[in-house]
């Protein structure tokens, strides 16, 4: 509870910052208060409850979300050290945002009540509406700003209506309590199911509600598409755990089905759809809607384990994906092109002989990101696998394995072009912030690769 | 949240509950249509707010029929909610017509594929 | 941490630094990084010894859950007990002197830093093998080794034969591991567990000659014929000297191959389970014991001579294991390890003084210019002969009394296998330190003693295989077999499971009879190589001249040539059939054809993302009402009927 009081507060004093003559002290005045939100998030460990008025529940699960969200933000937030340089840029204001938006994600994976799931989703909605169009001028993030937002916006409308339908049903918003198939309201029920996780599964990015993801990805500033991808993915599909675990586990006959389809769906389009991207974000964009697959494979299966996987596939994730979006925000700033930001594939062309360093992270994260084992990747994918088998779903996850295998061509792309010869680019300079965010995540991912126990036996 | 709305009046009663969410689906339903249909940005906007109000209207019409405070409240937040939502929409659509001079959806297809 | 982990820590330590370091880290420091390694790791196994014999109870050390998948949960932990931690000692104490001796050794190689990096990662892959808990570090250790011996003995990788020497180990171990890794599957299937604890607990409750024991340790023992180089898998020994020579004596003689000895007495009570098993293992080792000694008669390569002698006394350890002796196998490990390991470093100090020359044929009279290792080598000699009182003799007695009580024709093939050792460790002693120079002018001026880093392991080696065999007396001389009491612990499953087992049904007399006609035998073997090659000073003859039975043994039965063609040319065969016509015509089709569907369903994808936001939400709106009717389709019918004939009403 105390870090949505924490970033609240901080995310106003970030804006009066903004007010100061001097702009350099915005980025690490933010970092720092992304640090006292972490900080603040474990005043509640081991003293689980809840607060405002029930609406909220802390324990030591939640916290751990906590702080996955926030050092995710903080490892992101790091690249854009420097960038009061562009012009676009209100460093203040992205800032508080920023740490808005993760208020949003905050109350996402600690809900209670129905209504503090909608402020949440909503929060971290109109949050990246703003970020994604944080290039004025640039009409491709214009474009994206406003699909996201009239895309996003329609899925509010079916997400509160299928509240509204359950609340008609039941009575209530809380989601302690299953609710059942049965007497008169069950009409009500199915709507309010169906809308409400078809609400859910777009924020996402699951197939068939996926459309936004390429576009949106590829026309939002890099450094906010790698937070879409991570933040508002993991807050997503813990939100989604948390409905269908408590109040939707009675209805599991109902909406099992509805998800195993669309599990097949998302892994199909997303790994089929990402083989003849020439793009990188719009190749990230497909694969992250791949992932959402192989995370929904995770709701399928018994729901003590479903928490535990889903939170270690986040975490292997979200490291993948920061490399992976901080290597294009590295390299692709060396590059401009009509005046943009250079970002398909062959940017990478040659950078095991420029950087290796940079090609290395890349490397690992691609790894990572297909499931290669020694990286984080593969347990990810093997103990969403392992929950899918305990459901007996073979024929789902056959389908898996399939687009696995198909995925292994769209990441070694990348792989390849930075093994080539001819190199298009000259130095690069990496500030050692970026640095020292790379080693962490790619460490990460190769010591969850080895001991996936130490954080998948946390719960 | 514990104390109870005062007994439904009658004259709410009169209608059936069904009768409400007709109407509310009929509005939501309408919603859709007209984002489906318009390509004005800020005509589907409104489309996205009226299907926002009929959620409104089923939420009061189940609130009542309840004696339930709960929904009436989520209404509050809902109305809250967008009405922040119209300002960052109308911000993005303002922006976009600084650049293109034109707030027609169907222009803005550069990403794709 | 506790003391036990450090033990394979050192190792690992001293192989990150010289490894990482590799070309950075001056010479200097190399070897004492090395063998510091070694020698800390030696200490810490004395410390844990006396830790372990204030209660004598078995130690389990986990340090961490390693892999939990379903029921099954495996944890990295290390086991201390009898077993271990004399293993423990023969390869931390061996070891370290062997490394010592490196120092010297390698002096003069480029890859002074590459091979104290090898030899210490080899220690710490051989510790986990002896030290881990459960069967799966025991393999990873298994593994680790393998890896260590290929780098080794491909460790002058310039020559293209010594490469395939590696290969060749690498491929015939390969083989050997997957029989293993079958009976680590079977174990699961089992027993639901690989702890030796629980698996051996559990294996008491079963039935003698239970069939699924039968399996599990047959595919076990299938991987100790490939470590221990047994028939059909030993070839890969001989061929291993192309290593450097510590190596030989560490890997191929002290501590690697005797690893499927290691393995089969901590399983004893899985092999006491499966008599059928080890009367295979019994035989398997005598015919590998008999074939390798002929073998070496008529070898002129020093070191090719003590590998067949190392996989003949391998072989003997195995007819201890077969005959239900795991002490006398387990004694013949130990004794093997000291007088190996001298006898191999002894052959490195010849090759060092000869200026790397290898062949008895071109040596001869060496005993005056190379004092100290000449008399270790004549004890070493000595020692494996089988001549009391020193350590050779008790081991291999031991074996041979309970072959005795087992079979007696086995004990007889032993016996010629024995008379054979004795024969071909003289003729090799006599030509190498005996009668006039063979070599060239250059060499004479050459010949030198080596180093004290070599010398002094030698001589402590020497201590060791003249003392070693006082662990075991055997029970004629009212002494005590302090080696089978410190071990007894380890066959509470056995006995429990086979109650005749450990009963000695020989008489005092007969026993006494066996002893001295084996001493009688090896006495007789020493005369008669003192007499051909001393008193007739018969040369060895050139290979390529020896005729009939005598150009059978010298050509090592043809074995090679034979696998070559039973195996080796089968597979090029088949792989070119199935790279030409499976894989080009029918496999590639089938990879392409998924290729081209993959593209097909790409575009067809992609068009989809037509970029148009109000078709989006068309796609959108048609699968939320494609989820509606799909799902629930009669009950919205049903619902809006209602409502309707409800208004109409």
């Amino acid at each position: 509870m105390y870090p949505i009081i924490s970033l609240s507060v901080t995310g106003l004093l970030t804006l009066f910052l903004g007010f100061s003559e001097n702009k350099k002290i915005v980025f690490p005045a933010s970092i720092a208060f992304l640090l006292i939100a972490l900080a603040t998030a474990f005043i509640d460990w081991n003293a689980p409850g809840f607060y405002f008025n029930d609406m909220l529940q802390v324990n030591n699960t939640s916290i751990v979300f906590w702080a996955i969200l926030i050092i995710s933000a903080i490892l992101i937030m790091g690249f854009s050290e420097g960038f009061e340089r562009f012009e676009f840029a209100q460093p203040a204001e992205y800032f508080a945002i920023v740490q808005f938006s993760l208020v949003g994600a905050i109350m996402m994976v600690s809900f209670k009540n129905l209504i503090m799931l909608f402020l949440g989703i909503e929060i971290l909605s109109v949050a990246m509406y703003v970020l994604t169009g944080a290039d004025k001028r640039n009409i491709r993030g214009n474009e994206a700003a406003l699909k996201y937002f009239l895309m996003g916006a329609f899925a509010t409308g079916i997400l509160l209506f299928g509240m509204a339908m359950f609340y008609g049903a039941t009575g209530t918003f809380n989601i302690g309590s299953g609710v059942f198939i049965g007497g008169d309201n069950s009409f009500f029920l199915w709507i309010g199911c169906t809308f409400m996780l078809i609400g859910m599964l777009f924020k996402v990015a699951a197939a068939p509600f996926h459309l936004w993801t390429p576009d949106v990805y590829e026309g939002a500033p890099t450094i906010f598409t790698a937070y879409m991808s991570t933040i508002v993915k993991t807050a997503g599909f813990v939100a989604l755990f948390k409905v269908l675990s408590t109040t939707f586990s009675g209805l599991q006959d109902f909406w099992w089905i509805m998800i195993a389809v669309l599990v097949t769906l998302s892994l199909m389009i997303g790994n089929i759809g990402a083989v003849s991207q020439n793009s990188f974000k719009r190749l990230m964009a497909y694969s992250s809607i791949s992932h959402a697959g192989f995370m929904l494979l995770a709701l399928l299966g018994d729901h003590e384990n479903a928490l535990g996987s889903i939170m270690f596939y986040s975490v292997v994730y979200t490291l993948a994906t920061i490399s992976a979006f901080g290597v294009l925000m590295v390299v692709s700033k060396e590059r401009i092109e009509k005046g943009r930001v250079y970002e398909q594939n062959d940017l990478f062309k040659g950078l095991a002989q420029n950087n290796g360093f940079l090609a290395t992270v890349l490397i690992i994260a691609m790894l990572s990101l297909a499931g290669i084992p020694l990286t984080g990747g593969f347990w990810g994918k093997f103990f969403v696998f392992r929950d899918a088998a305990s459901s007996g779903l073979f024929w789902v996850i056959i389908m898996a394995v399939l687009m696995s295998a198909i995925a292994i061509y769209y990441y070694f792309k990348p792989v390849l072009l930075s093994m080539s010869k001819k190199t298009s680019l000259e130095s690069i300079t990496i500030n050692p912030l970026a640095k020292f965010i790379f080693a962490i995540t790619t460490f990460g991912t190769i010591v969850l690769g080895i001991f996936p126990w130490i954080l998948r036996s946390l719960f | 949240m514990e104390n109870q709305l005062p007994a439904m009046p009658d004259v709410i009663a009169q209608v059936p509950l069904n009768n409400y969410v007709l109407l509310a689906s009929i509005l939501f339903i309408i919603g859709i249509a007209g984002v489906l249909i318009r390509r004005n940005a800020i005509i589907m906007l409104m489309s996205i707010e009226l299907m926002l109000n009929a959620v409104n209207l089923l939420l009061v019409a189940f609130s009542s029929y309840r004696s339930d405070p709960n929904g009436q409240i989520f209404v509050f937040f809902i109305m809250a909610v967008a009405a922040a939502e119209v300002a960052v929409g109308l911000a993005i659509i303002v922006m976009i017509y600084r650049n293109i001079r034109s707030i027609d959806i169907s222009l803005l297809d550069k990403l794709r594929g | 941490m506790s003391l036990i982990a450090l033990i394979p820590l050192f190792p690992l330590i001293g192989f990150l630094i010289n490894g990482l370091g590799y070309k950075k880290i001056p010479k200097a420091i190399v070897a004492p990084v090395g063998i510091g390694a070694a020698l800390l790791s030696f200490i810490t196994t004395v410390l844990v010894y006396f830790q372990f014999k204030a209660d004598g109870q078995t130690i389990i050390q986990p340090l961490f859950d390693w892999i939990t998948v379903g029921g099954l949960n495996i944890s990295f932990a290390f086991q201390i007990d009898q077993l271990s931690i004399i293993m423990l000692f023969i390869i931390t104490g061996v070891g370290t002197l062997i490394h010592l001796y490196s120092k010297g050794y390698m002096s003069h190689d480029e890859g002074y830093g590459k091979f104290f990096a090898y030899l210490n990662l080899f220690l710490f892959s051989m510790l986990l093998l002896v030290m881990g808990a459960n069967y799966l570090i025991m393999f990873i250790g298994w593994e680790g080794v393998g890896l260590c011996s290929y780098l080794l003995i491909g460790f002058w990788n310039k020559r293209s034969d010594f490469g395939d020497a590696a290969r060749k180990a690498f491929i015939m171990n390969r083989v050997g591991d997957l029989g293993f890794l079958i009976g680590i599957f079977l174990i699961i299937r089992q027993f639901g567990t690989l702890e030796y604890l629980s698996v051996f607990e559990q294996a008491q409750g079963l039935e003698m000659g239970n069939i699924s024991i039968m399996f599990i340790t047959f595919c076990l023992f299938i991987g100790a014929m490939g470590k221990s180089a047994q028939i059909p898998l030993f070839t890969w020994l001989p061929d291993a000297m192309a290593g450097p020579t510590p190596v030989s004596a560490l890997i191929h003689a002290a501590t690697m191959v005797t690893s499927g000895i290691y393995m089969v007495v901590r399983s004893n009570v899985l092999y006491t389970l499966s008599p059928d098993t080890l009367e295979f293992i019994a035989w398997i080792g005598t015919l590998t014991a008999l074939l390798a000694a002929s073998i070496a008669l008529f070898q002129n390569d020093i070191k090719k001579v003590l590998a067949y002698s190392t996989v003949s006394q391998l072989g003997y350890m195995f007819i201890g294991l077969g005959v239900m002796a795991y002490t006398s196998g387990f004694f013949h490990v130990i004794t093997h390890a000291f007088f190996k390991a001298l006898l191999f470093l002894g052959a490195g100090s010849v090759i060092h003084a000869m200026s790397d020359e290898q062949d008895i044929s071109k040596m001869g009279g060496l005993w005056s210019k190379i004092k100290i290792t000449a008399a270790t080598f004549l004890i070493g000699t000595i020692a494996i002969s089988g001549l009391p009182p020193f350590a050779g003799f008790f081991s291999k007695d031991e074996i041979l009394a309970h072959v005795f009580e087992h079979n007696k024709a086995m004990w007889a093939l032993a016996m010629v296998g024995s008379f054979m050792t004795a024969f071909y460790m003289f003729r090799l002693f006599f030509l190498t330190f005996t009668g006039k120079f063979r070599g060239t002018k250059e060499q004479e001026d050459h010949l030198h003693e080596s180093p004290s880093s070599m010398t002094i392991p030698l001589i402590v080696l020497a201590g060791l295989s003249i003392v070693g065999g006082f662990i075991g007396f055997p029970e004629i001389f009212h002494l005590p077999h302090a080696l089978a009491d410190f071990l007894s612990p380890l066959y509470d499953g056995s006995r429990a499971v086979n109650p005749e087992f450990g009963l000695v049904h020989l008489s005092h007399s007969t026993e006494w009879m066996l002893m001295g006609f084996s001493v009688l035998l090896a006495a007789v073997a020493l005369g008669v190589a003192w007499f051909i090659y001393v008193k007739k000073e018969t040369q060895p003859a050139d290979p390529s001249q020896l005729g009939g039975i005598k150009k059978v043994l010298a050509d090592k039965y043809y074995l090679d040539e034979a696998y070559q063609i039973a195996f080796v040319k089968p597979v090029e065969k088949a792989s070119q059939f199935f790279y030409s016509t499976i894989d080009k015509k029918a496999i590639d089709r089938v990879v392409e054809g998924t290729g081209d569907l993959t593209s097909l369903l790409n575009r067809l994808s992609t068009k989809l993302q037509t970029g148009s936001t109000g078709f989006y939400i068309l796609v959108m709106s048609i699968a939320v009402a494609a989820i509606l009717i799909l799902n629930m389709g009669t009950e919205i019918a049903d619902q809006f009927f209602s409502i309707f004939n409800a208004q109409t009403k």
